[in-house]
């Protein structure tokens, strides 16, 4: 376990320290993107590896995080950050509203009602004309400060903002793994009639999880919207979102605490890089070798990554 | 050591054929070209990137045609130098387009931008560019949006959905002059969804700048399988002219409806999309004859504008593929930019944004109906665009507005259902 502390703080110390060394903006970029899917695995994971309840619906707090912040700044005139805290309220009473009547599915019936409940969410986004409807929002370039949350020179504060918001996504699931919470869903995952019979009330962790999950999508959601400066419903509210970041727990190992963490980081650059490389023709190279990538390790390695790089990792 | 020396030696060739291959090629100019190459546009996404190779190598090499650098080889006044594309996928996500901008600016060293068909990722990239200080020429993305930014790096050569709005009502005046017809009142009839309700949105406010009346309007769901009860209210506002957006499935639903309740106004005009997919005639037959659309461009048009003709061909000739609105418009934008740089004389990006704004090319020296390029000095939209208005005449696609371009005369009024 030393050892693996260690390791951590050294991949820690590494992320800091990186963009010394790189300083074009597309390996910073990539940075983020790979750390902001991580955050967003590490929340699906929560209630999709821990618990068991494989959700395609999480884009739909990613998109809440979006619009609320977007929305609050361009009408309102209130700092993202406020924005970032309004988007995570309202993505918790959505994963109430939504969780609570569909905890009671279980299985593949939970899975299907969520996709359900993201596409409901594009739909809605798509026509209501107060968020912009299928136009989407500009957000205003405004003066770069760390209250407008918006730099334009560099993307170096975006870099470090981007990086509190991972080691807070690691450390909140490394509470909720070594939490009762933890162990109460992996039981509910196991057996959820055995776990109710000794007097776990499922619907409640799994509602606790959900939670979790959605406030640290919701906080991406709003970094996403003030990084780009404009989004639209495909963007935000997309199927592909709610996809990727069940690829990326899988590829990276389900219910395990750096699982989605190796995911983002294999399968992000594996994205980015054989696009930027091989897919500038358009010849779709890039994405059979991606979708080989992805077979290969689904019969070889079934159970995630997680292990190759930690050893004797749970 | 034997090793050692045989690679060195290939090393060595290796250098000596980079440096040759530098020499030969001479100054290069790289520009960025950002389309969905791969993902759900990606068929559209090649046919631009197609477009916009055609223009360069046309820049490139010497062509016997009357469009700017046709008739020299690369750029003269940078001392021939030539165009080189580095291409850009960025799959219609607006995030990576922003990404994708950004590589090709810092990492590539583009000296500008062409890009980038969905009107969100063109949002994305050329707010890139605008923070980068390089000049980003879209020639395909109609949302009016797009140049109210206020930006200072950003150009559009495509006519925004706002100006074919605008189309209508100039046909309408043009037809109700040369056929001594009245054009007056209009009715409005769209799906519900962003693209007819923003569609009529801009209708009603040119409705009432041209002067005209707008009878009634009727919205109905775009996947309606029944629009009998919608039709009828339509009649019964007695406009002369009906304004329609739909999409193919509602756009054939309507023309038979309009058939089984005998409704013929004078004309049947719609907008781009339904009207103008491949399966709305292929379903509707002989019924789909004297239905009007507006378009953004048409292979007819090659008939007054021979060197569209010849473009054409040769575009048909590399790809296998006809030109057509997405591709032609690539094309022009690549020749737009080609231009202000070979006048800027310099890569430099603050004169070429100069040459930009100083853009000034005639109608006879593009492959598109339009008046020229120029660009508004404040938003950079390019003000002489223009859409053109085709007409299903025998089965077929023909352009009938503007006149000077048309390949046959307009037929109005519509004739009646029973009289055909």
């Amino acid at each position: 376990m030393k050892k693996g502390l260690c390791l951590f703080f050294v991949f820690v110390a590494l992320l800091i320290v990186f963009p010394l060394f790189f300083r074009n903006p597309f390996p910073r970029h990539l940075l983020i993107m790979i750390m902001m899917y991580a955050v967003m695995s590490i929340g699906w994971n929560i209630i999709g590896g821990y618990g068991g309840q494989v959700s395609f619906g999480n884009a739909a707090f990613f998109g809440v995080g979006a619009y609320a912040s977007a929305v609050l700044l361009t009408k309102a005139g209130l700092s993202p950050w406020t924005g970032m805290a309004a988007g995570c309220v309202a993505s918790l009473v959505l994963a109430v509203v939504v969780g609570y009547p569909c905890f009671r599915l279980k299985g593949h019936y939970f899975a299907i009602a969520t996709i359900a409940i993201g596409e409901i969410m594009m739909g809605l986004f798509m026509v209501w004309d107060f968020v912009g409807a299928a136009v989407g929002i500009y957000l205003p370039i405004l003066p770069q400060s760390f209250r407008n949350f918006e730099f334009h020179a560099t993307k170096l504060p975006y870099y470090y903002i981007m990086l509190a918001m991972f080691l807070f996504a690691i450390g909140v699931a490394f509470l909720v793994e070594r939490s009762r919470l933890g162990y109460y869903l992996r039981a509910i995952k196991d057996d959820p009639d055995g776990a109710r019979s000794v007097g776990i009330n499922i619907r409640k962790y799994k509602l606790y999880a959900f939670c979790l999950s959605a406030v640290l999508t919701s906080i991406c959601g709003t970094f996403y919207a003030q990084y780009v400066l404009y989004i639209d419903p495909p963007s935000t509210f997309g199927l592909m979102i709610s996809i990727d970041l069940c690829i990326i727990s899988l590829i990276g190992g389900l219910g395990k605490l750096f699982g989605p963490v190796i995911g983002s980081f294999v399968f992000i650059p594996l994205v980015e890089l054989t696009r930027v490389y091989l897919g500038s023709e358009g010849q779709g190279i890039d994405l059979m070798l991606y979708s080989l990538i992805m077979i290969a390790v689904a019969i070889l390695r079934p159970q995630g990554l997680f292990g190759l790089f930690a050893r004797g990792g749970r | 050591m034997r090793k050692a020396i045989a690679l060195f030696c290939f090393f060595s060739l290796v250098l000596c054929l980079g440096a040759f291959r530098a020499d030969a090629a001479g100054k290069e100019i790289k520009i960025g070209v950002i389309y969905p190459l791969t993902g759900p546009a990606a068929s559209t996404g090649q046919v631009l990137l197609e477009g916009v190779k055609l223009a360069a190598d046309i820049i490139n090499n010497k062509y016997n045609l009357n469009m700017p650098l046709a008739k020299t080889e690369g750029l003269p006044n940078l001392g021939g130098a030539k165009i080189v594309i580095v291409s850009g996928d960025h799959q219609a996500k607006p995030d990576v387009g922003m990404a994708e901008a950004e590589r090709l600016i810092t990492q590539e060293n583009v000296v500008a931008l062409i890009g980038a068909y969905h009107s969100a990722v063109t949002a994305t990239a050329s707010q890139a560019a605008e923070r980068y200080g390089i000049p980003f020429v879209n020639g395909d993305s109609t949302s009016p949006t797009l140049t109210e930014r206020g930006f200072q790096w950003f150009f559009r050569t495509t006519p925004s959905d706002q100006l074919f709005a605008e189309n209508f009502f100039q046909f309408l005046n043009d037809v109700k002059k040369k056929k001594r017809v009245e054009t007056d009142p209009v009715a409005i009839f769209n799906e519900n969804t962003l693209f007819g309700s923003d569609t009529t949105k801009f209708v009603e406010k040119f409705a009432k700048q041209y002067g005209y009346k707008v009878a009634g309007l009727v919205s109905y769901p775009a996947k309606s399988t029944q629009l009998t009860s919608e039709i009828q209210r339509l009649k019964g506002f007695n406009g002369r002219v009906v304004l329609q957006t739909s999409y193919v499935a509602d756009a054939i639903l309507s023309v038979k409806t309009f058939k089984e309740l005998n409704f013929a106004p004078d004309a049947v005009l719609g907008n781009d999309a339904g009207h103008i997919d491949p399966e709305f005639v292929k379903s509707l037959g002989k019924d789909a004859n004297y239905i009007l659309s507006r378009e953004v461009w048409a292979l007819d048009l090659g008939a007054k504008k021979p060197m569209l003709k010849t473009v054409a061909e040769m575009f048909e000739k590399r790809t296998g593929k006809p030109m057509d609105g997405s591709s032609s418009r690539a094309f022009t934008a690549m020749i737009v930019l080609a231009d202000a740089i070979n006048r800027a004389g310099s890569t430099d990006p603050a004169k070429i944004r100069k040459a930009l704004l100083e853009t000034n090319l005639k109608a006879d020296q593009l492959i598109m109906p339009w008046d020229g390029v120029k660009f508004d000095q404040k938003t950079h939209q390019n003000v002489l665009g223009k859409g053109i208005i085709v007409q299903v005449q025998g089965e077929k696609y023909h352009t009938v507005w503007p006149f000077d371009l048309a390949t046959k005369d307009v037929v109005w009024p519509f004739p009646k259902w029973d009289k055909r």
